[in-house]
């Protein structure tokens, strides 16, 4: 993955996170794991990303956390989407797929 | 569902930032716990799927990345988030507490409406008088540098702040080392002026006449053109003068043109030089002209002579100089003076030098800081009532409070709330005061009519908005801090079981008795100061002027240049046509008027005592004049239209008694004569005394010159008619106008209306020291009511089973009345010995009585006693209507 991506990947990687939090509340390795096996692993992501990015989407209020106890009877950390967040990835999966459209076309386009 | 989970979950602000504070690392666990778990997993996930545990171990940090950047950045993160909660927890606190106290306040509007009405009194009153008193007393003189700047006299024989004479003050001018400038003026109210005629009606001008230095003292320039300058003041030169901003406005238009332009002024053209800028008022607000003391001719003011003394001085000290080194020096220099002339300056043999400002404002601060002193009781009242009211509140309240304690509000979080309330109260107080302000302080300047040095300056500016708000913001917390003291430490148990609010409250009671006495204390200050100021003000009122200025109509002018050939002559005219006025009784003519301080002054010699000077009040009068001020001629006669003046003529004097006393003369004074200087006069009549100076100034020696003998430009007619004495004066001027319709008339006004501004400062204190007494026993009487009502309230039960049990209601009345005389009591003592110390700080003030006067003790402690009786009688009235049943079953 080039340097040159990487803004695009940071908005995409706050919509996928979104996306996998949208089928329920989920602690971060959860969240990693979603991502890669719903991707069918085509997106590599260095999994310590997804912390920032989970604490800045709590800052923006897109998501909560509460400590919880994993499936392996352990205290994880676990986030919700909020009411914001619902509607912010309702939102930002309409812009990605407009956006996914039309570079689509361009590059379709003989 | 999961948000009112996650607000119930939120600590309390300040115990989470106190975990934060005792605990710092709290933040960097959480997210290094998270990360651990992930690796964690991550490895478990691994090993399941057959890896060897160190194998996996590398492949779960290598697919995690960088695990130090991404927990220094989730630290971050979270400590960001973190402030930002705290901050909007505050802040949300914060608007509850507004909110609950705004509605708290609104549910008991009777309570609100006293509580904002008391505080905006008090803190209105605050505001008005610290307005005045800034303006007055705080802010600098509108000079450079003014803390250099000196107010110079010279000392005369009996009085240490006497006039110069021109030759004086220019050979201390400019031999004076500690001095950078010096310069002198001449200027009395409504005489020193000339005539302004050409474009436009003419006018009477009041003119300062300055000698060389006195703008260069001062440091201020002119707006237009330049100052007078030593060229100006050289005698012979063409006349020129400095406008006022004022005049310059009004008559010029503000015309730029006016520097190097001609006017006519007493008939002689003259250039202005100058318009100096707005608020220039030096010596008076009045001034609307200055001219070189060169350009008065030498009939109307011997200038250049070293014996006629009537300059006023201002001087700026050179940089680190101090007065006392100043004082040194002139001194030397009047010393010195008098050994070089003899003749002029025999026993003027001193300076005094006082700063501009305190001379400016020496009499009126203590005043100003008197009523200062009296509005900060008052709203130490308002404050006590106040708080005495939050206190009685509390304890209604007690209960709701312990229920909010009980479900898990903080003690801390309890006493701001009521603090907030209270905040709440004292800020619309001082919204509402500073209107109260406004209109104070104009009333106030206003009473003062006129007599307030630098009314001016008076005005609500930030600074006095500051005052209010931060008066506002600390009477706030001093009347909201004990009952939220209260609050914050309630005794929950036995209000939780049930038991009655009040109970159990003996400290508050203890409390809330030292507010009354409190009141009652400071109420007895005021009310002390306030009948000081009314029986001095009384006593100045009642004084025997030695004249009777009741019916005396006033209109003064000054003969202008036009009459100059034939002055006496004009003089007669004016005097027969004034006579002819119908309704007319007697007609009078002085230079001066009684309680005006500008009147001449001549040092006579005692015969055979060479020694001794008597300082003697000169007044040059018409005939009739005894007879229209109603001043009994003892002995002689009063002067007669045949003393006329002339070649040959006798020239002729009248004293009063108080000069015949320091004179010393033996036997009939009538006939003899006196050396003043020139030809011997002879004494035709004895009068009776008058306080020429004020009613505060004990009668002095008086010489009364007849006017035809030596006449003086500046004229008041004193006319006592049928009816009316300002339409008598109407019909006055009228006649003077009928000799000559262009006289300009410089007052038309009563004598009694003359002699009411002399007192105006006492009256200024008397009336607002009596108002603000009347306001604070008026609070402290509401606070002695308020206090024994509640009590009785409380104790309904009590009263209710003595009752029951026999007690006549005579018994019930003593009781409370008896209840609430003993607060009054020791408040009284306190007052008292209070109100004695303060009182010597009035002396300065008062007039005719002493601080420790004990009419008005007495007077205070009746009637506060009287007061304080009708404030307990009424809630003791109604202890005794309490249908004992009923009291029993109020339970």
């Amino acid at each position: 993955m080039g340097d040159t991506s990487l803004e695009l990947l940071q908005g995409t990687l706050d919509v996928l996170m979104l996306k996998a939090l949208s089928w329920g509340p989920q602690h971060g390795y959860g969240v990693a794991e979603l991502i890669r096996m719903r991707s069918g692993e085509a997106l590599k992501v260095e999994e310590g990303a997804l912390y920032p990015a989970l604490h800045r989407l709590e800052r923006r209020g897109w998501l909560e956390s509460e400590w919880g106890v994993s499936e392996n009877n352990r205290r994880a950390k676990f986030y919700r989407l909020t009411g914001a967040g619902h509607a912010q990835l309702r939102a930002s999966t309409e812009h990605w797929l407009a956006y996914a459209d039309a570079v689509t076309r361009v590059l379709q386009s003989a | 569902m999961a948000e009112d989970n996650a607000r119930r979950a939120r600590p309390w602000p300040f115990r989470r930032l106190l975990r934060l504070a005792v605990r710092p690392p709290a933040l960097e666990q959480d997210v290094d716990e998270e990360l651990r778990f992930h690796l964690e997993l991550s490895v478990e996930r691994l090993v399941q799927s057959g890896m060897a545990p160190e194998a996996a171990r590398e492949e779960a940090l290598r697919r995690f990345g960088d695990v130090a950047h991404y927990r220094d950045t989730c630290v971050e993160l979270s400590r960001r988030r973190e402030r930002e909660m705290g901050r909007a927890l505050r802040w949300g606190a914060l608007v509850q507490d507004v909110r609950y106290g705004v509605r708290g306040l609104l549910r008991t509007p009777g309570f609100t409406l006293v509580a904002v009405l008391t505080l905006a009194l008090g803190i209105g009153a605050n505001t008005a008088i610290f307005g005045v008193v800034r303006g007055v007393l705080l802010r600098e003189l509108p000079y450079p540098e003014p803390e250099r700047l000196v107010r110079l006299w010279q000392v005369a024989p009996e009085n240490p702040k006497g006039a110069f004479s021109f030759p004086d003050f220019e050979d201390w001018r400019t031999g004076a080392q500690s001095l950078e400038a010096a310069g002198a003026w001449f200027y009395a109210e409504g005489r020193t002026g000339g005539d302004l005629v050409g474009d436009g009606e003419p006018q009477r001008l009041s003119i300062a006449y300055v000698t060389d230095g006195f703008f260069q003292a001062l440091g201020r320039t002119p707006q237009l053109g330049r100052p007078l300058q030593a060229q100006d003041h050289v005698p012979g030169q063409a006349d020129v003068l400095v406008l006022s901003h004022g005049l310059w406005q009004r008559r010029f238009g503000g015309s730029k043109d006016v520097v190097g332009s001609t006017v006519t002024l007493d008939g002689k053209p003259c250039t202005v030089v100058g318009v100096m800028p707005r608020g220039f008022d030096f010596p008076s607000p009045s001034a609307e002209a200055w001219l070189p003391v060169a350009s008065l001719t030498q009939n109307r003011v011997p200038w250049q002579q070293r014996a006629s003394r009537w300059l006023a001085g201002v001087g700026r000290l050179k940089p680190g100089v101090t007065l006392a080194t100043a004082r040194a020096e002139l001194d030397g220099m009047a010393r010195s003076l008098e050994a070089e002339h003899p003749d002029s300056n025999t026993r003027f043999s001193g300076a005094t030098v006082v700063p501009l400002h305190e001379s400016m404002v020496g009499e009126v601060k203590t005043s100003l800081l008197v009523l200062l002193g009296a509005v900060a009781f008052i709203l130490l009242i308002a404050c006590a009532n106040l708080a005495n009211l939050l206190l009685a509140r509390g304890t209604v309240r007690e209960q709701e409070i312990a229920v909010r304690a009980a479900l898990g509000a903080s003690p801390g979080r309890l006493a701001r709330q009521l603090l907030t309330e209270s905040l709440l109260l004292a800020l619309a107080g001082g919204l509402l005061g500073l209107g109260i302000a406004v209109l104070g302080s104009e009333g106030l300047v206003r009473l003062a009519s006129g007599r307030l040095p630098r009314a001016g300056e008076v005005e609500l500016d930030g600074s006095v908005l500051a005052f209010t708000l931060g008066l506002s913001a600390l009477t706030g917390v001093l009347f909201g801090l004990l009952p939220a003291l209260r609050a914050a430490a309630p005794s929950l148990q036995p209000l939780l079981k049930g038991a009655s609010p009040g109970q159990g409250s003996g400290g508050g009671r203890r409390l809330r008795g030292g507010l009354v006495v409190a009141e009652v204390a400071l109420a007895v200050m005021l009310a002390s100061g306030a009948g000081l100021a009314a029986r001095s003000l009384a006593h100045l009122l009642s004084t025997d002027m030695g004249f009777d200025a009741q019916g005396v109509a006033v209109v003064g002018f000054s003969i202008g240049s036009s009459h100059s050939e034939e002055l006496t002559t004009y003089y007669q005219r004016v005097l027969e046509a004034v006579r002819a006025v119908p309704g007319v009784e007697s007609v009078g003519a002085a230079k001066t008027l009684p309680g005006q301080s500008d009147v001449e002054m001549l040092r006579v010699a005692v015969p055979g005592k060479p020694e001794e000077l008597v300082r003697a009040n000169v007044l040059h009068i018409s005939r009739d004049y005894f007879r229209t001020l109603h001043i009994p001629v003892k002995a002689g006669r009063d002067f007669t239209d045949d003393d006329r003046g002339g070649e040959n003529a006798r020239r002729v004097v009248v004293v009063n008694e108080a000069f015949v006393r320091r004179y010393g003369l033996e036997g009939d004074p009538v006939g003899q004569t006196l050396a003043l200087g020139g030809p011997p006069v002879t004494i035709v009549g004895v009068v009776g005394d008058t306080r020429q100076a004020g009613p505060s100034e004990p009668a002095e020696p008086m010489l009364y010159l007849h006017a035809l003998q030596n006449i003086r430009v500046g004229v008041n007619l004193l006319v006592r008619g049928r009816g009316d004495p300002l339409r008598v004066a109407a019909d006055v001027q009228k006649a003077v106008w009928s000799v000559d319709s262009n006289q300009t008339i410089t007052r038309i006004t009563s004598l009694e209306q003359v002699m009411s501004e002399g007192v105006a400062r006492p009256r200024l204190l008397a009336v607002l020291m009596g108002l603000f007494a009347a306001l604070g026993l008026l609070l402290g009487a509401v606070g002695i009511y308020g206090v024994l009502a509640y009590t009785v309230s409380q104790r309904r039960r009590e009263i209710g089973v003595r009752l029951a049990l026999g007690a006549t209601p005579g018994d019930v009345l003593r009781m409370v009345v008896g209840g609430g005389l003993r607060l009054v009591g020791v408040g009284l003592a306190v007052g008292l010995a209070g109100a004695l110390m303060l009182a010597r700080l009035m002396d300065s003030v008062l007039y005719g009585v002493r601080p420790h006067d004990p009419i008005t003790f007495i007077s205070v402690v009746v009637g506060l006693l009287g007061v304080a009786l009708i404030a307990s009688w009424l809630p003791a009235r109604r202890a005794t209507r309490v249908p004992p049943a009923v009291a029993l079953r109020a339970e």
